[in-house]
């Protein structure tokens, strides 16, 4: 973990809201792992006060990029989305653990909102290392979910869902899920990420069949290197309860030990 | 080159940068990204007799210019402290200051104690921010004449520089200073955070998991200054100012109020190098304003 100035290569609206920024930062294409993040400091003054954390999307350690994929929900993304060509921006990184493989097959990743940013860089590196792969990505609308075609490169077996039907199959992406383990499909190893009410209900529902499955989690964050204790999540493991860090023991934890 | 060396009372500093309590763990998650060396001294997180768990979350959230928090001082308690993270804290060549907090006048006397064994402490800091369980949860700050017992208790414990950190959530930071001084401490830390709250309107329900939470960052600046500039002239004891300190100009205010050494808290998550730039900052405001020593300008607010 350091502390760099990352150049803005590219910053472009994907769709409305939705925003892909390309970092030029040879150390953090190096080093960062799916599932890991960024801490940036958007602006110098106090509003907004602390950094962000993002995950990171992707990374290319040949050109020395890094991805990033945000949406438009506050001010320090607000700020984000008008950086400009060139640009050098404040991040400490690669920050926190990271998906672990156990190359059981097929990975099935599931997505939920915005939560999608680590499992695209994850699906990548699957890909890359010859995995079948099933990608589930749910959202309210249609409107919210970002067209994977542009992130990803051919192979994976993608299903879209919406709560209203506006795209992909309608219903909730546990729902759609839970449709495809009926209808044959049997996982090697589950991740995902997203809020975490769905989260809770995958894991809820993963309880009988057992499959393993990593989920990374978030939590408000201060300083995201572990000084502040501010991201706490309850986690049981070796038979007690402790609030563990999102940011360095995190975010990416097993469903079973977290206490939904 | 003009000098940043202090002596607050007891406690020589060769920087008076200070890390706050609570905002730098115990130093190793920063290690790796600075170095330690360019701080004054470390002011670790608060240590409890016992481990504590911590506050449910959401513990914290950003306000304007701030960050409430509500950590609820999660700590791996003295045992773990003195085991674990003492001997590495002693290989750092810094001034290193311990920051202590109880339930009960007898959990600090206790780990004063026991910390008085221990070699390589530069001073001990009472967090009197916290509710005393024994006195139906009136804050140490807040009550004179316990502030007085529990400081004196503790003086007798514990040989080294006393340093008493104040809740600004009193009705006279003054009159607890003087209550500290009375009972032997010979800095005063200030500020602690101030009291607040978040509502979240889309659930109706307060924002953090502890409900309220302590209010940092430099939304909380002005509240500092007039505090320290007040204890001050009041009492004249050295002081350890904090509260939204950022920048070099910042920590000059604190200094000119009457702090002789100040502490830079929130300011670290933002930009971990706060301390060091404010040290290079400080030198140069020294030398273009001639002067040879920082020492010059504590208090010079003051007519």
């Amino acid at each position: 973990m350091k502390q760099c100035q990352a150049r803005v290569l590219d910053l472009v609206e994907v769709k409305g809201g939705f925003f892909s920024l390309t970092l030029y930062e040879p150390y953090l294409a190096a080093t960062a792992r799916p599932g890991q993040f960024i801490h940036l400091r958007v602006g110098s003054g106090v509003a907004p006060l602390l950094r962000r954390p993002f995950s990171v999307a992707g990374a290319d350690p040949a050109k020395g990029t890094l991805h990033l994929l945000f949406r438009c929900v506050g001010e320090g993304t607000k700020l984000l989305s008008r950086s400009r060509e060139g640009e050098l921006l404040d991040c400490l990184g690669p920050l926190g653990n990271c998906f672990i493989s156990s190359g059981a097959e097929p990975a099935v990743l599931l997505a939920g909102g915005g939560g999608i940013a680590p499992l695209i860089f994850l699906a990548e590196s699957l890909r890359a290392a010859g995995r079948e792969l099933y990608l589930f990505y749910g959202a309210a609308k249609s409107a919210d979910l970002l067209p994977l075609e542009q992130f990803l490169s051919p192979g994976p077996v993608v299903k879209y869902a919406t709560e209203d039907g506006s795209a992909g199959e309608a219903g909730l992406l546990t729902a759609v899920f839970q449709r495809a383990l009926a209808a044959g499909l049997f996982p090697g190893e589950l991740f995902a990420c997203g809020p975490r009410p769905f989260l809770a209900a995958l894991a809820q529902q993963n309880q009988r069949r057992g499959y393993p499955l990593q989920v990374s989690l978030e939590e408000r964050m201060a300083c995201a290197v572990g000084a502040c204790q501010g991201c706490a999540v309850l986690i049981r493991r070796n038979g007690r309860e402790d609030y563990l860090r999102v940011c360095r023991e995190g975010p990416v934890f097993q469903s079973t030990e977290v206490v939904w | 080159m003009p000098f940043l060396n202090v002596k607050l009372g007891p406690l020589e500093l060769n920087t008076p940068l200070l890390t706050a309590s609570g905002t730098f763990g115990f130093g190793e998650e920063y290690a790796s990204l600075m170095q330690l060396e360019g701080l004054g001294g470390l002011v670790t997180k608060t240590l409890t007799l016992l481990p504590r768990a911590g506050n449910p979350p959401p513990r914290l959230v950003e306000t304007p210019a701030g960050l409430l928090n509500a950590i609820g001082l999660q700590n791996p308690g003295l045992e773990h402290f003195l085991a674990a993270e003492l001997p590495r804290l002693r290989q750092w060549n810094l001034p290193l200051i311990v920051s202590i907090a109880g339930d009960t006048p007898e959990e600090y006397v206790q780990m004063a104690e026991a910390l008085c064994r221990e070699k390589g402490i530069a001073a001990l800091e009472l967090n009197l921010s916290c509710p005393n369980v024994k006195k139906g949860g009136v804050l140490f700050s807040a009550d004179a004449a316990l502030l007085e017992t529990l400081v004196s208790r503790v003086r007798l414990a514990w040989e080294g520089p006393l340093i008493a950190k104040l809740s600004p959530n009193v009705t006279s930071i003054v009159e607890a200073a003087r209550a500290a001084a009375a009972g032997g401490a010979e800095i005063i830390s200030a500020i602690n955070t101030l009291r607040g709250m978040v509502i979240d309107v889309a659930a109706r329900r307060p924002l953090l998991g502890n409900l309220s939470g302590g209010l940092s960052g430099p939304a909380i600046r002005p509240v500092a200054i007039k505090m320290v500039y007040d204890i001050y002239a009041a009492t004249g004891l050295p002081v350890i100012g904090m509260g939204g300190i950022m920048h070099t100009a910042d920590a000059l205010q604190f200094i000119l109020a009457g702090a002789a050494a100040v502490a830079v808290g929130t300011a670290n998550f933002v930009e971990p190098h706060t301390i060091p730039q404010i040290a290079a900052g400080l030198h140069q405001y020294l030398e273009e304003a001639g002067l040879d020593n920082l020492q010059e300008l504590v208090g010079a607010a003051h007519l």
